[in-house]
C-alpha cells in the first residue's frame, strides 16, 4: 500500500519535469552578427569616408553596448524571456561583434535589444567582464557607462588634432540615451528557431543615418559630445536610426 | 543525518575561521545603511586587502599619491589644512577632500553627487589627471607583480585573480567600514556622557537654526543646495549642474555631515572658508542672492556672537577621537598616526 501511494507522486513529478525537458526550452544557438556600412559598403576604421554632408571623416574606435536581448515572437501574446547580459561591440574586436546566444525556440519575427545600460543596472558597483571599467566606457566623474562611443579624425573637425569624439551617455531622465531597438526581420518573416537549426542574424548599420537623421550632425558644428544632457541625447535618437534590418541565414 | 549536521557545522567553522567573521555593527540610533555589502560579503581579509590599498602609493602614477594622501585620518580622512589637495605633478584637485567616515550610509558620493555607488567611488581619484592621474590596466599590472597582492586578492575573494572589479570591491569594504559614531554627542545620546552648559545651550541653538540640513545622526541630510557662495572664477564649479544638465541645479552642493567638523576645515566645496567662525558669519551676513539660493536661506541665519560661542562649543562635540585613533583604520605598515605629521604640508 505504501509503494502504491507513492506511484501517482512519482507520476506527478515525471510530469513536471518532464514538461521542462522539451527540447525547446534548451534553446537553439543564435548569432547575432553585427556589421557597419557606409553608403552600403562595409565600414574599415582608419579609412576616409564623406558622410552625406560631404565632410571627410575617419573612424578609429566604434563600440556599443547592446544588451537585454530578447526574439520578438510572430505570436506577440507569448511572454518574452530576456537575457539580462549586456554585450559590448567593438569593432576593433571583431570577436565582439558576434554576440552567440541560447535562444528559445519559436516563430519569430524579429528580435529586440537595449542601446546602452538601464538606470537600474547603472547601480549595480563594480561590475566585471563586458561592464569593466578598463573596457573605457564608463565615467568616473558621473557614474555610468557611455551607450556607444564613436572616435575618429575630420580635417572639418573644430578640435584639436582634427579630432572627432562621440562620447554618448546618460541614463537619466530627460537625457536618457538607452534605447530599445526593435528589428524585424526583412527576408524571411517570420522565421523559425528550433532544436536543429543553428541560426545567425546579421544586423546591419548604417553609418550614412547617425550623420543624416532626425538631428542632422555636422561634424563642423558638432564635432565631440563627451557629456550626458540634451546634445548627447539628440545624438543618441540618430544612433538609434542606423540599425538598418535584420537577415536572417539559416544554417541546417 | 546527525553525522552530516556536524560535518556541516565543522565545515562552517572552518570557513568562518579562514575568512573570519566580520560582521557591521550599525550603530544604534543610525538608520539602515544604504550598502549593505551586496555581492561583497564583508571579511577581515577583504577589509585588510583594502585597508593595504587605500594606504598604497601603487595606486597612483608616480607612486606619491595613495587614497591616504588626501585622506588623512588624524583629518578623519579629510586633507587637513588644504583647501584643496595636492595631485600628481603639481596639481590641484578641483574640490575639497571630504572626510570619509559613515559611507555606507550615502546614496551618492562628490560634492555633486556624481557617484552613484561607493563600489565605483575610487575610480574617480585614480583616474583624474589632477590627483592619482593613473589608469586601470597601469594599477592591475602593478598589484600582479607584486610579491604580496596575488595571495592577498587569492584569500579576499576565494580564487586567484586581481581586475578592477575585485580592487573596487576591497576598496569599499575598507571604506564603508569606516565608522564614526563615539563622539561626545554619541556618549550623550546613549546615556554615557552630559554635554556641558555651553553645549547644550549650542545643541538647542543648533537644532533650531541648522538641523534643518544637517539631519541628525549623520548630520546632513543628503540633499543638494545653494548656500549662497558665489563661484570660483578659476574653478567655475557650478556643482550639482555638471551631473543633472539642470539650470535648477546650478550651484547646488551636497549637505556635508558636520561630524568631525573641527577636524576637516578648510570648509565649503572650494575649502574657501578656514574656520568655522567664518562659515557661521557667511551665513549671517554673507549670503549671495541667485535664482537658485536655497529659500531657507533668503534671509540668512542670524547667528549672533553668543549663538556663535555656543554652536563652536557643541560642534565640538562632534569630534570623534576613537575614530581617528582606530588602528584597524590606520596604515598598515606605519600605524595610527593621530597628529598632523609636523614634516607635511
Amino acid at each position: 500500500m505504501r509503494k502504491l501511494r507513492g506511484i501517482p507522486f512519482v507520476a506527478l513529478l515525471l510530469m513536471v519535469f518532464g514538461f521542462q525537458k522539451n527540447p525547446g526550452v534548451q534553446g537553439t544557438t543564435l548569432i547575432i552578427q553585427f556589421r557597419v556600412f557606409i553608403h552600403g559598403e562595409p565600414l574599415l576604421l582608419n579609412k576616409k569616408y564623406k558622410n552625406p554632408f560631404g565632410e571627410t571623416f575617419e573612424i578609429s574606435r566604434f563600440r556599443f553596448y547592446a544588451g537585454k536581448i530578447a526574439p520578438v515572437y510572430a505570436d506577440t501574446t507569448l511572454k518574452i524571456n530576456i537575457s539580462p547580459a549586456y554585450h559590448l561591440i567593438d569593432f576593433s574586436d571583431s570577436a565582439s561583434t558576434a554576440i552567440k546566444l541560447s535562444a528559445p525556440a519559436g516563430t519569430y519575427s524579429g528580435i529586440q535589444f537595449q542601446l546602452g545600460i538601464d538606470s537600474i543596472d547603472q547601480y549595480r558597483g563594480a561590475q566585471s567582464g563586458d561592464l569593466d571599467p578598463i573596457k573605457g566606457m564608463f565615467w568616473t566623474w558621473n557614474s555610468g557607462y557611455l551607450s556607444f562611443k564613436i572616435e575618429g579624425y575630420s580635417p572639418v573637425s573644430n578640435q584639436p588634432a582634427q579630432v572627432i569624439a562621440y562620447h554618448i551617455g546618460g541614463f537619466r531622465y530627460p537625457y536618457n540615451t538607452v534605447w530599445k531597438i526593435r528589428l524585424d526581420s526583412t527576408n524571411d518573416v517570420p522565421f523559425q528557431v528550433s532544436g536543429e537549426n543553428k541560426i545567425t542574424i546579421e544586423v546591419a548599420m548604417e553609418l550614412d543615418n547617425f550623420f543624416d537623421n532626425t538631428n542632422p550632425l555636422h561634424i563642423n558644428e558638432i564635432s565631440t559630445c563627451t557629456t550626458p544632457g540634451l546634445l548627447a541625447k539628440k545624438i543618441s535618437e540618430n544612433f538609434t536610426g542606423i540599425f538598418a534590418g535584420l537577415t536572417i541565414r539559416n544554417y541546417p | 543525518m546527525k553525522s552530516t549536521g556536524i560535518i556541516a557545522a565543522i565545515a562552517f567553522c572552518c570557513v568562518m575561521w579562514i575568512t573570519g567573521p566580520f560582521p557591521f555593527q550599525i550603530p544604534k540610533g543610525f538608520p539602515p545603511p544604504v550598502y549593505r555589502f551586496q555581492n561583497n560579503p564583508r571579511t577581515k581579509q577583504g577589509f585588510e586587502l583594502g585597508r593595504k590599498l587605500f594606504y598604497d602609493g601603487k595606486l597612483s602614477k608616480d607612486g606619491n599619491f595613495p587614497c591616504s594622501s588626501c585622506h588623512q585620518q588624524f583629518a578623519a580622512f579629510a586633507t587637513y589644512e588644504h583647501r584643496l589637495s595636492h595631485g600628481f605633478n603639481n596639481q590641484f584637485s578641483f574640490r575639497n577632500a571630504p572626510g570619509l567616515f559613515n559611507l555606507a550610509w550615502e546614496k551618492e558620493m562628490h560634492w555633486d553627487g556624481g557617484i552613484n555607488h561607493i563600489e565605483v567611488q575610487p575610480l574617480a581619484p585614480l583616474l583624474d589627471p589632477h590627483e592619482m592621474a593613473e589608469d586601470l590596466n597601469q594599477v592591475i599590472g602593478k598589484l600582479k607583480k607584486d610579491k604580496d597582492y596575488p595571495a592577498l586578492f587569492n584569500r579576499a575573494f576565494g580564487s586567484p585573480g586581481i581586475n578592477s572589479q575585485r580592487i573596487m570591491r576591497a576598496l569599499a569594504q575598507f571604506t564603508a567600514s569606516l565608522v564614526s559614531a563615539d563622539a561626545k554627542y554619541d556618549q550623550v545620546k546613549r546615556g554615557t556622557a552630559h554635554f556641558n552648559v555651553y553645549e547644550q545651550k549650542g545643541y538647542e541653538i543648533f537644532q533650531q537654526k541648522c538641523a534643518h540640513c544637517h539631519q541628525e545622526p549623520l548630520f546632513t541630510d543628503f540633499s543638494y543646495r545653494n548656500t549662497g557662495m558665489e563661484s570660483d572664477s578659476t574653478l567655475n564649479d557650478f556643482g550639482r549642474m555638471r551631473i543633472t544638465g539642470r539650470k535648477d541645479d546650478s550651484l547646488k552642493f551636497r549637505v556635508p555631515s558636520l561630524r568631525n567638523v573641527f577636524l576637516t576645515f578648510p570648509y565649503g566645496h572650494d575649502g574657501r572658508f578656514s574656520t568655522i567662525s567664518q562659515v557661521l558669519e557667511h551665513y549671517n551676513s554673507g549670503i549671495i542672492p541667485s535664482a537658485t539660493l536655497d529659500s531657507s536661506l533668503r534671509n540668512g541665519i542670524p547667528i549672533s556672537n553668543d549663538d556663535r560661542f555656543y554652536l563652536i562649543s557643541f560642534l565640538g562635540t562632534l569630534t570623534d577621537s576613537s575614530f581617528i585613533k582606530n588602528p584597524l583604520y590606520g596604515d598598515p605598515q606605519a600605524g595610527v598616526r593621530d597628529t598632523p605629521p609636523v614634516d607635511v604640508h
